[in-house]
């Protein structure tokens, strides 16, 4: 009975305070004790009344908030308490209640925080402060959805806790400072009124709180709308430890939530049948507190548009409702991201123009840069055309005072007033489940208003009042208050004459007649001016002047040096230039065009469209087939909806559609895609998971990146489908992915080889053992010899087929007994151990030694499962016997060697020598370079061993195909395959030989005449970019890697971690 | 008279088979006997470089120096007083001068991550001093394995620092470092600095500190080498009126290179790493060869009328930058040629593949390169850089006898090289590579599968 009733009393706790409710039940209490009504008089509070300062909140006169609840539980009050009336009326404002909705001249009350009145006819109440709008516009409070905060890490010490530090969902931002005034006064200056405060650090992270963002004082805690919001998760990753790469933070996040509903599960298992106490998961407010979020929605703070698809599947394994907290590039996977439709959270930060100072600097500027750069203001427009919902962040601006101008910029773009509005304050509010309180001006929601003096925004405009709870805030002090204008001087003038006065804000101008006195000494106040005055008008003397407003003119007094005093008096006079009211902005008259569409990926190579399924045959080309017919001369191919409907002779090709596109094959070779067997292309923030020394669990699959220009490349190789693994880091890696090269579909998850066989990588040797290390740490993990990899195998094979047999059995249990006993928690890295055992995913096992291969060829027939592929496998050919016994096959480089200790004995001839003795052979690139060339790789098998032609070539075509297990699908020219074949200028094994033309499932992605088209429109694209980026000229320049601009962070999170040589190799 | 020929073509090939069968691990082949009798190569083509192909020809050579080079039909006169010649027929085969690995550490590394066998790197940022023949291991087995696809001369290279030392020309086939040197000083290395960092991380974090300045540091990186010059005139100056002044390794290892006698190769991937490196060595009257040469395309024409040759590390590289042609790496030597400036092509691979240098030459052909030209850019192009072309690089009478006989041209993967000579001497294409498949081919023939 140990867990019940803390696990009770933690859930409990969890499911939470709610100060809104109090907050809404205050407020009903004090609208039914205010009964009587009165008209205050609008013409006596014209200036003094609204701008007292005694009636402002400020850091002495604090308005004491009848009915608080925050007051209620805060300290005993010293003294008698302050009762004073926190009611007011803004009168006479342009009121915009709701994006799209406006009110004129309305007076909006609000009592005790809330607003209870909202019209064009409404009584201001007895006792309320009238404050008069007229002229301004007032607008919902803004909201912040997303504020980092930081929250304390728990303790070191403390017991109850996950055993990443990574994973704290337990925490709230309540356990913070929430947000310092400093942040505070910031947000308030642009109209902000409520801010979400998000805990910032680690991948599950804990709950944001929403709250109010008046200043605090010493009887108010900060007015919380609501503890807790949402939960926030990223892809962290940890430098030290793990996780360590993308893969392995996406990892943990599955593994976290899916150990939170499997404690819920087990929770509820417990309250049925208490019996089960004994065996059920202790309790754990880390898991209780991910379980509890369940019921709310799932933020993500990603840092770019492919991180962003990433976390919304894995929300989506898991019932979770995703918000993204987006990067700014959104636009760059527009349509994936549209498909999704997950609400996104945007910030408006842009990037900084690229650095063209220079001739060598421009020249290492990617096209792919200033395509970001120059479409980034579209990005909020884009997805909004797209349908999508957002809301705007001032989060990742490196200047928060920047964000009107980058809201600027977003309508600029084409963004409208009204979905301006929306993204910050209904969009908002939906989002943060405050939009009973927030986000509109609605009877009953928080007075959080903005009073501004025009279109809220607009670059003229300047906010004067942002009300919070109904707690006023001065921002700005009008400028002018009634002295601005032109005015006629009837009375005072020591000279002869009616001067007309001309006061502008400090400028300020006195002329009589055509003759201009000059004026000097000018010191504008907001309700006064004082200057002096010289002139032939005033004699030789000069002569001092004070303004102020006075009834309708204005009144003063003018000093003259010969010791007269004169009572100033000055009536309004017809302005001599009547205002220039075309100037002004028409903000939604013409809606700037919707902006280009863009082609995926940006860089150059990309497609706007992808191309069609292509019926087009070859006639008269060399095809080798690949099937075991061997080298076909004068052959032909026919492709039709992309799969192959004849590869043959010629004499045999059937009857060609009338859409077919004939191609002249003469004097040229056709092949099947080659495929690379080992390849880590595409694969974002991190090859390896080096972690730990098991990371069965992280996948491949969930961090490709379609973006690699080096996909392309390869295209342009002839490679078509490839094996992307994880690195040899740990004995036990992550699963591998198998994808063809569809460069330019629109989702990552498009590029996937549905069908092929899961795989996962294991490594032997020096790598697991981590000898090559030169980090100069000490090497304290398991394992450092070769016995204890053989160990580690051992082990982790049993535990699966432990975990295998518990899952089983739970099963096969008939539905109403498995809901009377414990589930069995999934665990990711033995699950995926699991299907290898269960031969549904095989092994591509890093290996170089022959005791180490043989070691994995006895343990896999011990537990009779069939490996993969060894992988490397550079002594393959001294226990070939072994592997072609346990192995689907062997994926070897051509020739590398004495790189490394464990490749001394590393000959050209290995992949000759396993190929007689029976074994699949393939050879693969494990570098972007090689992958381009795998035709000619293949040739070294003819050279270094004597391998007939056809048969090498197989190495790269059907033996690959085989390994992946989509040989029924690509790898030969065989009727009713994928139509993945490759058009070469020569015969493939030659080094002339050239790749005219890839397709993949008969899309024609890569072709030499559409390449040469592109060069001169990436040398066009460039040129324009550049001249604007050298136009722009701006003070900035982001240099790569600079974490404050928004290119260079996205882009660091989507590239590789590792080094990129010329070689492009790694191994 | 055919007959004898072939016998004596049979004696060469049982000599040859006559070798102890070998265990794996360092090279243990005998290396090639010196050149007893003429050598007369029969009915081959012959591929010259310096003075085209001749087909069905002859070429004979002695005392490891090429005799002639004869067309088809023309008989050979041998000098009077030598041994009998070896004839061999080669009909249907072709000769090349032996292939010259520009740029490379064969000899100096055994195995790249194991660091007692990693010869290449002295202690300090400036050692001129250091030459790399000294640390030649004739016995590396990475030797024969470059040698056995047709390379048979190395400009190998110390690394590491701003001045790693001296580069060193070796033939590979020689009992000691000594029968290996063709030339022991071909001249300083400097890595010029690069005024840029590399990946964004490192920037990133360099730009943290102003002492890490990428551009500050390469700046006061090429004061450092210049400095070395300098002071190794000043000191060669003094010492040269007053020969009591001590030598000083470091100075004197530059001497050949500020008397001219030998180039200075300057590692230089950069367009504004090759400009200043060649204004820099016009400057000081420095002969420059820019080894590296990545951004070449930006500097031709500085290079043309300086006269500065480059040697490309290697043609299969990725492009250097994103939206760049995919083919820039593969089409820039025939660029370079459209611009006439010199230049050879070596691997930039590791020392362990240097035997894969053909094939860089062969994408620069299959990319518009001349294909003659390419031949050229990894023997005679190569010979003239590292001024050896005297002895190496093309097949005319005089130069060395360091020739291959294969079965096709070395450009295309499938072809096989089936004899070399260096310096006339026969040497055996095996290796540790070749003898451990026989090894293990043996042991399937053993179990009798």
């Amino acid at each position: 009975m140990r867990a019940q009733p803390a696990l009770a009393t933690v859930i409990e706790r969890l499911e939470g305070t709610l100060a809104t409710n109090a907050l809404r039940h205050a407020q009903r209490l004090h609208q039914s004790s205010t009964v009587a009504r009165k008209r205050v008089n609008p013409v006596n509070s014209r200036t003094d009344a609204t701008y007292a300062p005694a009636m402002r909140i400020g850091k002495t006169v604090v308005l004491a908030l009848l009915a608080s609840p925050a007051i209620a539980q805060g300290p005993p009050h010293n003294g008698p308490r302050p009762v004073d009336p926190d009611w007011f009326a803004l009168q006479g404002a342009r009121v915009t209640t709701a994006p799209g909705e406006v009110i004129d001249g309305a007076t909006v009350v609000m009592r005790a925080g809330r607003i209870t009145a909202i019209g064009a006819d409404v009584a201001v109440p007895d006792g309320a402060t009238a404050i008069d709008c007229t002229g301004l516009s007032i607008y919902p409070g803004l909201i912040e959805p997303f504020l980092p905060t930081d929250v304390p890490a728990l303790d070191d010490d403390a017991t109850d806790k996950h055993w990443n530090p990574m994973v704290q969902p337990q925490r709230s931002a309540l356990d913070g400072a929430l947000v310092p005034e400093k942040e505070r006064e910031q947000l308030r200056a642009l109209g902000f009124t409520a801010v979400a405060a998000a805990p910032s650090g680690g991948i599950l992270k804990g709950t944001s709180t929403v709250i109010l963002l008046d200043e605090p004082t010493a009887e108010t805690t900060p007015r919380i709308v609501r503890d807790r919001a949402y939960a926030v998760a990223s892809l962290q990753t940890n430098r030290r430890g793990y996780p360590s790469s993308e893969m392995g933070a996406i990892a943990l996040l599955r593994q976290s939530l899916s150990d939170g509903d499997w404690y819920e599960r087990c929770r509820a298992a417990v309250a049925r049948d208490p019996a089960l106490l004994a065996d059920a998961p202790q309790p754990s407010r880390v898991l209780a507190a991910i379980a509890a979020q369940r019921r709310l929605p799932l933020w993500f703070d990603t840092r770019n548009e492919l991180q962003a698809l990433r976390c919304l599947r894995v929300a989506a394994e898991f019932g979770r409702q995703p918000v993204l907290v987006g990067s700014g590039m959104e636009f760059r996977r527009l349509q994936a991201l549209a498909d999704a439709g997950a609400p996104i959270v945007v910030p408006l930060q842009l990037p900084d123009p690229p650095d063209v100072s220079t001739a060598a600097a421009a020249d290492r500027v990617t096209l792919r840069q200033l395509q970001s750069w120059e479409q980034a203001p579209s990005n909020s427009r884009r997805l909004l055309d797209a349908g999508m919902e957002i809301a705007w962040t001032t989060a990742r601006l490196n200047d928060r005072k920047d964000f009107f101008a980058r809201v600027r910029d977003a309508r600029s773009a084409g963004v409208t007033a009204t979905q301006a509005l929306a993204a910050v304050t209904t969009v908002p509010a939906k989002l943060l489940g405050i939009d009973r309180d927030c986000g509109t001006i609605a009877v009953g929601k928080f007075a959080n208003l903005v009073v501004c003096d025009g279109e809220l925004f607009a670059a003229a405009t300047t906010v004067r009042d942002v009300w919070i709870g109904g707690r006023r805030h001065t921002i700005n002090e009008p400028k002018d208050q009634g002295l601005d204008g032109t005015w006629a001087w009837t009375a005072g003038f020591p000279g002869t004459g009616t001067p007309t006065l001309t006061i502008d804000g400090k400028e300020l101008t006195v002329t009589l007649g055509d003759d201009e006195l000059k004026v000097t000494g000018v010191d504008r106040q907001p309700a006064a001016v004082t200057c002096r005055l010289q002139g032939e008008a005033l004699g030789e003397g000069q002569c001092w002047l004070r303004l102020h407003r006075e009834d309708e003119g204005l009144g003063g007094q003018c000093t003259t040096t010969d010791g007269r005093s004169l009572a100033v008096t000055a009536t309004p006079a017809p302005p001599a230039h009547p205002a220039d009211e075309a100037a002004e902005e028409a903000p939604d008259a013409a809606s700037p065009p919707p902006p280009p569409e863009l082609p995926t990926p940006l860089g150059g190579y990309g497609f706007v469209e992808l191309p069609e399924q292509q019926t087009f045959a070859i006639v008269g080309a060399t095809v080798w087939t690949m099937d075991g017919r061997g080298r076909i001369d004068d052959g032909a191919i026919y492709v039709v909806a992309g799969k192959i409907r004849f590869a043959g002779t010629r004499a045999d090709l059937p009857e060609l559609a009338a859409d077919c596109v004939v191609i002249d094959g003469a004097g040229k070779h056709v092949t099947p895609g080659i495929i690379d067997c080992h390849s880590h292309t595409g694969i974002s923030r991190g090859i390896n998971e080096g972690g730990q020394a098991v990371t069965s669990e992280v996948r491949i699959q969930d961090v490709v990146n379609p973006d690699d220009v080096n996909w392309y490349r390869q295209l342009a190789g002839g490679v078509t489908t490839v094996n992307q693994l994880h690195g040899s880091a740990n004995a036990i890696g992550g699963q591998s992915n198998t994808v063809k090269v569809r460069y330019g579909v629109r989702h990552p998850n498009d590029m996937f080889f549905v069908g092929a066989k899961p795989g996962i990588k294991f490594a032997l040797g020096e790598n697991p053992r981590r000898v090559n290390w030169r980090s100069g740490e000490p090497n304290r993990r398991y394992p450092t010899t070769r016995m204890g990899v053989e160990a580690l195998l051992r082990d982790r094979f049993a535990a699966a087929e432990d975990y295998a047999r518990r899952h089983a059995a739970y099963r096969e249990l008939p539905p109403k007994e498995r809901a009377r006993v414990l589930p069995p928690r999934v665990d990711f890295e033995l699950q995926a151990l699991a299907e290898v055992l269960a031969r549904q995913r095989w092994i591509h096992c890093h290996s170089y030694r022959q005791d180490e291969i043989f070691m994995l060829c006895e343990l896999a027939n011990e537990y009779a499962i069939k490996i993969g592929t060894f992988q490397h496998v550079l002594e393959g050919y001294k226990v070939a016997d072994a592997i072609a016994k346990s192995a689907v096959g062997a994926s070897s480089f051509s020739d590398w060697w004495a790189y490394k200790f464990e490749v001394y004995d590393a000959i050209p001839h290995n992949g000759a020598i396993l190929h007689e003795r029976g074994v699949v052979v393939s050879f693969n690139s494990d570098s972007n370079e090689h992958a381009r060339r795998l035709n000619t790789e293949a040739g070294k098998a003819v050279k270094y061993g004597g391998v007939p032609e056809a048969e090498a070539l197989q190495f790269v075509t059907r033996n690959p195909a085989i390994q992946l297990g989509v040989f029924n699908r690509t790898g030969s020219l065989t009727h009713g395959k994928d139509a993945d074949l490759v058009l070469w200028s020569d015969h493939p094994l030659r080094y002339a030989a050239i790749c005219e033309r890839t397709w993949v499932d008969g899309r024609l992605l890569f072709s030499l005449e559409r390449d040469r088209e592109l060069r001169a429109a990436i040398g066009a694209e460039r040129h324009r970019l550049l001249q604007l980026a050298l136009a722009k000229g701006k003070q900035r320049h982001s240099e790569p890697g600079d974490p404050k601009d928004a290119y260079w962070r996205a882009e660091e999170y989507s590239a590789d971690y590792c080094c990129k040589n010329d070689l492009g190799g790694r191994r | 008279m055919i007959h004898r020929r072939l016998l004596s073509s049979c004696a060469v090939l049982a000599s040859l088979a006559a070798f102890p069968a070998l265990v794996p691990g360092q090279d243990l082949l005998p290396k090639g006997a010196p050149q007893a009798a003429p050598v007369v190569l029969h009915n081959a083509t012959i591929h010259t470089v310096s003075h085209g192909i001749v087909l069905g020809g002859t070429i004979w050579f002695d005392r490891g120096v090429i005799g002639g080079v004869l067309p088809a039909g023309e008989s050979v006169k041998l000098p009077a007083d030598r041994p009998k010649p070896v004839h061999i027929d080669l009909a249907g085969k072709h000769v090349f001068p032996g292939m010259i690995s520009a740029h490379t550490s064969l000899g100096l590394i055994e195995i790249g991550a194991v660091p007692q066998t990693v010869d290449t790197d002295e202690t300090g940022e400036l050692t001129p001093e250091a030459l790399a023949v000294t640390a030649v291991n004739p016995d590396s087995a990475a030797i024969p394995v470059a040698r056995q696809n047709g390379v048979l001369a190395a400009l190998t290279f110390p690394t590491g620092g701003l001045m790693p030392g001296r580069a060193s020309l070796i033939q590979l086939d020689g009992w000691t470092n000594r029968d290996m040197t063709v030339r022991a000083d071909a001249g300083p290395v400097v890595a010029w600095p690069s005024t840029r960092a590399f990946g964004f991380r490192f920037r990133h974090r360099a730009s943290a500190s102003p002492a890490n300045d990428p551009s500050k540091r390469a700046r006061t990186n090429r004061q450092r080498i210049d400095e070395a010059f300098q002071a190794a005139q000043r000191w060669f100056a003094a010492r040269t009126s007053d020969p009591t002044i001590a030598l000083d390794v470091r100075h004197q290892a530059l001497v050949p290179a500020l008397r001219g006698e030998v180039p200075v190769f300057v590692l230089a991937n950069d367009a504004e790493q090759i400009e200043s490196a060649v204004l820099w060595g016009t400057e000081r009257g420095l002969r420059v060869v820019i080894v590296g040469g990545r951004e070449v395309r930006a500097c031709t024409e500085l290079l043309r009328r300086h006269d500065v040759p480059v040697v490309l590390d290697g043609v299969h590289r990725l492009p250097r930058r994103e939206d760049a042609a995919y083919d820039e790496a593969f089409t820039l030597p025939r660029d370079l040629a459209a611009a006439g400036v010199r230049f050879c092509i070596a691997t930039g691979d590791e020392f362990s593949n240097d035997r894969n240098l053909p094939y860089h030459a062969a994408t620069a052909a299959a990319y518009g390169l001349d294909p003659q030209r390419a031949l050229a850019a990894i023997t005679l192009h190569a010979a003239e850089i590292l001024g050896v072309d005297d002895r190496l690089g093309s097949l005319a009478p005089g130069k060395d006898a360091t020739l291959f006989v294969s079965d096709g041209h070395p450009f295309e993967l499938t072809s096989k090289i089936e004899r070399a000579f260096v310096q006339g001497r026969a040497v055996d294409l095996r290796s540790k590579q070749t003898e451990l498949a026989n090894k293990y081919r043996t042991r399937y023939r053993q179990a009798g599968r």
